[in-house]
């Protein structure tokens, strides 16, 4: 609190600094003349979907019974048949024993539906999500293997780090999508996550083996005589306090994995980004929604940050 | 107990050879306390880690209890559970607690439960003075606390040999009469001990027999009487001038 009373010129400089920034903004969208139209951004969140329901053939309704908001309708049609229908009530628009030919609206059902930004905001979520779990696995396997004593474990663990991180993300998905997605037959979703968590797998283990390289020789050595094998060691010493120190750049690997999945949108996963390319077809609200993509990309990151940083304020008792 | 036949440990890196232990034999007897001392670089440590299979030997005999460390089928994760050893930087295990530290080993390898563990940990600590820090962290121990904390895990395996590196080097001077007390205490409870110091005055009254080392040979041995009034050969002469 105090150093905010110090500072609060600097905090005033900051914030007109931004409304300067703002102001620019909008001067420049008046000259190329853009209408912006905000308020057709929320109906790609969640709408409000009607179902209308029509009888398919001639007949007659015979009862309408109301309860509450919802009202059934019941119809005899030209066959003899009776069919009930169930709608809003505020919605009816036929009376009993009324006439009714085949197509005839009898009423609605509304309801809210996931719009396509936020189902977009999902499949990313989840795609990432699976995939830095399978991606932690294979860099927590990768890395031990290019610290461990055998040699062409050692050798294809070292091939493979160099491989991925020597090629574009872009590329790799293309190639895992049509060549290994051709060759094994899997599906889209299935190569896109592949490719991710190939792709992370590659950085997380150069981070994994650097933070089991950072816990200093003692501690396996005073592991070891105790009596423990190496692997009682690395699980219960070794890999807990590198995991403490890799979480930070682990965690990045992670935010950089939410926002490299936005790639996956060019083999078809509508994921968020596929989403708003796919709004903005039908809307024509480019700027809108790709501030509105932009921003959600940043509530996914903003919020993984968050959580990193209470495990690591967990983990910070014993130092 | 222990028994070293031509113990030889060469380190080969850079491009140079380095006999840091060379051709070293002797016999330690159960309930035998053996100090090691030499100057620095004279393959103590490594002789010391020897004795545990934390170095593997290029050359000759470990016999631990009859068991050959060398040999190819010795399961070395058994015999290091009867050989405790304490290090000159402690070595605890930071993200654990000190009860932790000394409930762990016993409970993944000793296979006891947490319980018997518990209270095994518990008997040390209050052995070692410490009974009171179970829940601290390592960290916010004192020097000589730390040490005193990893003698109480290597003593909860309940070793048969406690070799020690240099457990105080690291120490404030006034912490290191603490940890030497501890030791003492042990040797008097009829630990076999092998302890490489700087302690002279540790050696003198509590080993039973006294190893000088220098250049990774065993130059002299004998009891601390004979070692420190009439050494026989002229480096133990010159070292013990420098020490003294
Ligand atoms: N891992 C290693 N690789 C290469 N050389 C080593 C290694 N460990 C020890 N040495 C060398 O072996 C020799 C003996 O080292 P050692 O640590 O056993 O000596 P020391 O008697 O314990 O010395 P100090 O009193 O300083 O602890 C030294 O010359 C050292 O440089
Ligand atoms: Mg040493």
């Amino acid at each position: 609190m105090n150093s905010f009373r110090k500072d609060w010129c600097w905090h005033l400089l900051t914030a007109l600094v931004l409304v300067g920034m703002g102001y620019g903004l909008w001067v420049a969208t008046g000259k190329v003349d853009y209408t912006w139209r905000w308020n057709r951004v929320p109906q790609y969140f969640v709408y409000h979907n009607e179902d209308a329901k029509r009888v398919p053939y001639d007949g007659r309704v015979v009862e309408i019974e109301t309860a509450g908001d919802t009202t059934t309708v019941t119809v005899r049609d030209r066959f003899d048949e009776e069919e009930t229908y169930r709608i809003d009530s505020d919605t009816l628009r036929v009376s009993e024993n009324e006439d009714l030919f085949a197509g005839d609206h009898i009423g609605s059902v509304f309801n809210w539906q996931v719009g396509p930004l936020l189902h977009g905001l999902w499949v990313t979520l989840w795609i990432s999500f699976v995939a830095s779990i399978i991606g932690l696995v294979i860099g927590l396997m990768t890395g031990l293997c290019r610290i461990g004593r055998n040699v062409t474990l050692r050798q294809l663990s070292t091939l493979y780090v160099e491989l991925i991180r020597g090629t574009p993300l872009l590329v790799q998905i293309f190639i895992v999508y049509f060549f290994f997605g051709t060759v094994l037959n899997i599906d889209r979703i299935a190569a896109g996550i592949c490719a991710l968590a190939i792709f992370a797998g590659a950085y997380v283990a150069e981070i994994i083996r650097a933070g089991i390289q950072s816990i200093p020789r003692g501690q396996m050595e005073a592991a070891k005589s105790l009596g423990m094998t190496t692997t009682q060691a690395m699980v219960h010493i070794i890999l807990p306090q590198a995991f403490k120190r890799t979480l930070p750049p682990l965690a990045g690997q992670f935010i950089s994995l939410i926002k490299d999945s936005s790639l996956v949108s060019v083999i078809a996963i509508t994921d968020l980004t596929k989403s708003g390319r796919e709004v903005i077809t039908s809307t024509f609200a480019t700027f809108e929604i790709w501030f509105v993509v932009a921003l959600l990309y940043f509530l996914l990151t903003a919020s993984l940050s968050q959580v990193i940083a209470w495990v690591e304020r967990r983990l910070a008792i014993s130092d | 107990m222990i028994k070293t036949i031509d113990l030889k440990k060469t380190f080969i890196g850079r491009g140079q050879t380095v006999h840091a232990v060379d051709g070293v034999s002797t016999h330690i007897k159960p309930g035998e306390v053996v100090v090691v001392i030499g100057p620095s670089g004279s393959g103590k440590s490594t002789y010391l880690r020897c004795l545990n299979g934390l170095e593997e030997l290029t050359s000759g005999h470990i016999y631990i209890d009859g068991v050959d460390l060398a040999h190819r089928k010795t399961d070395l994760n058994k015999i290091r559970r009867e050989v405790g050893m304490v290090f000159q930087q402690f070595n605890l295990f930071p993200h654990k607690t000190v009860i932790e530290n000394l409930v762990l080993a016993q409970k993944v390898v000793r296979k006891r439960s947490t319980a018997d563990a518990e209270k095994k940990a518990r008997a040390l600590l209050s052995k070692v003075g410490i009974a009171e820090k179970e829940q601290e962290y390592p960290i916010r121990l004192s020097g000589g606390q730390q040490q005193r904390v990893a003698i109480a895990r290597a003593l909860a395996m309940d070793p048969k040999v406690m070799l020690f590196d240099e457990p105080t080097s690291a120490l404030d001077p006034e912490m290191v009469g603490e940890v030497l007390e501890v030791m003492k205490q042990l040797a008097r409870e009829g630990m076999t001990m092998v302890v490489v110091t700087h302690e002279m005055g540790f050696a003198r009254e509590v080993a039973d027999r006294v190893l000088f080392m220098d250049h990774g040979k065993l130059v002299e041995e004998g009891t601390p009487e004979h070692f420190f009034t009439a050494p026989r050969e002229e480096r133990a002469r010159l070292f013990l001038k420098q020490v003294l």
